[in-house]
């Protein structure tokens, strides 16, 4: 809904609902009490971090330990191009929230997603990855329910991605739709920039 | 200090004024540097476009993928015209305009982030956006990589007779915030723009273009190669005509259980 030009809002949907759970958090940590009106069931994951563990993956919520430069081999290998990895490194630390999972017997990075954001209302997940090699096998989901729950326990509303065509039918099952309201995702392309 | 005089009758200001900017950039002299969390760098203008150019291939493509990608590509000749332009200062006068009564009013863009989160909020009552927590507010302003705003600040003419020339002090100064825009980032390869607003009361001058134009402009003089936003259906036109483009190669905005 237009508001007095007033762009890039969240949709009207969007505001309701963070409407319904009112914030008298004083502090920002993940740790911070849930709003009584917001009740929260214990996440239920497709798979269980023990069954991932019992398949050799470990789940990390933290860039330590992850080897850039591996990480970046399989952001290549998904057809992502070779990045920076010192500029690799500025975005993790300005990261909000990222996930990664470190399988054992190799003790290298298969799948990675993390999340930018304002840290209270909107985040916004990039570079969701899992190896060539192990995809299929649940590790992309793992990774994206586990992502959203830390993202909501911050109390982020607003969880948003972009997404190629053709994953689109990954993200839905997980609860993401496209254009809600006909809301649409724009990027800057510099060469239209002069068409003006 | 480019000014261009408008009668208190004219509302619209020419769309080529926000088109060409080198030559307003060039103009201003007071640029100052204010409370920047965001590092300008002083090196050699060369090797700043050379990253420039080899960051904007890696970041424009790290989100859409695959390699026959040959219709997305851009041309490196528009990048250059990036490398000509000086950079933005922080703070600068977008407009200056003779009103009745003799008041001067002065639209100042900055992207410095100084910004009254109570000033924001009632911002926010005037275009009609439901009220959020002044602590979030706050909190997501600190946390945005760029904070753009537009002030509005009225003085009355000086009288020629005030014998201090210099001196503003003397001169009331009523300083309005107007408009906003953030950006939030991972400092390194993409950028998002939240919450574009524009008092009613100042709509239909062309700010919302300039806010965003220039929050563009900042972006991409420091590095951001990959600038995204989420547009109302009624507004994609809107950012179409600033450079945006809708679903570029199929790509789509989702969200997490908007209803």
């Amino acid at each position: 809904m237009l508001l007095g030009g007033s762009i890039s809002t969240p949709p009207a949907s969007l505001r309701l609902r963070s409407n319904l759970y009112p914030q008298n958090a004083v502090t920002q940590s993940s740790q911070a009490a849930f709003p009584s009106a917001m009740q929260r069931k214990p996440p239920s994951y497709s798979i269980s971090d023990e069954d991932l563990k019992s398949r050799g993956f470990l789940l990390r919520r933290t860039a330590e330990g992850l080897n850039l430069d591996q990480l970046n081999s399989v952001f290549v290998a998904v057809g992502f191009p070779r990045r920076d990895t010192a500029k690799i490194q500025v975005a993790l630390e300005h990261t909000d929230a990222l996930l990664w999972v470190e399988y054992e017997k190799t003790r290298r990075p298969v799948a990675f997603a993390r999340a930018t954001g304002d840290g209270v209302f909107n985040a916004i997940i990039w570079d969701v990855v899992v190896d060539p090699s192990f995809q299929s096998c649940g590790l992309g989901k793992a990774v994206m329910e586990r992502l959203i729950e830390d993202l909501q326990a911050k109390g982020i509303c607003n969880i948003a991605l972009y997404s190629e065509p053709r994953v689109l039918g990954f993200y839905r099952p997980l609860g993401f739709v496209s254009d809600p309201d006909g809301i649409k995702g724009m990027v800057f392309i510099r060469k239209q920039r002069n068409k003006k | 200090m480019l000014l261009i005089p408008i009668s208190s009758s004219s509302s619209v200001l020419p769309q080529s004024f926000f088109n060409s900017t080198s030559s307003y950039s060039s103009n201003h002299h007071s640029l100052f540097l204010s409370n920047l969390s965001y590092p300008i760098p002083h090196g050699s203008r060369k090797l700043k476009t050379l990253r420039l150019r080899a960051n904007f291939w890696e970041s424009i493509r790290s989100g859409f993928v695959k390699n026959n990608n040959s219709t997305q590509l851009v041309e490196p000749p528009s990048i250059v015209d990036d490398e000509e332009e000086p950079l933005l200062p922080v703070e600068f006068t977008l407009v200056e305009r003779t009103l009745q009564d003799g008041l001067i009013e002065e639209i100042i863009f900055s992207s410095g982030g100084e910004i009254d989160v109570y000033d924001l909020q009632g911002l926010c009552d005037k275009v009609g956006w439901p009220r959020r927590p002044l602590v979030k507010l706050a909190a997501a302003l600190k946390n945005s990589y760029m904070v753009a705003t537009l002030h509005s600040v009225m003085k009355s003419s000086s009288v020629s007779d005030s014998g201090s020339s210099g001196d503003n002090g003397e001169q009331q100064q009523e300083k309005k915030l107007i408009g906003m825009a953030r950006a939030t980032s991972d400092h390194a390869f993409n950028a998002t723009i939240w919450d574009v607003l524009v008092d009613p009361e100042y709509q239909g001058q062309g700010l919302g273009k300039a806010l965003v134009e220039k929050l563009v402009r900042a972006l991409l003089q420091r590095d951001i190669g990959n600038i995204s936003l989420f547009a109302d259906s009624q507004v994609v036109d809107f950012y179409q005509n600033l450079g945006f483009e809708a679903d570029p190669e199929g790509i789509k905005g989702m969200f997490w259980y908007p209803k």
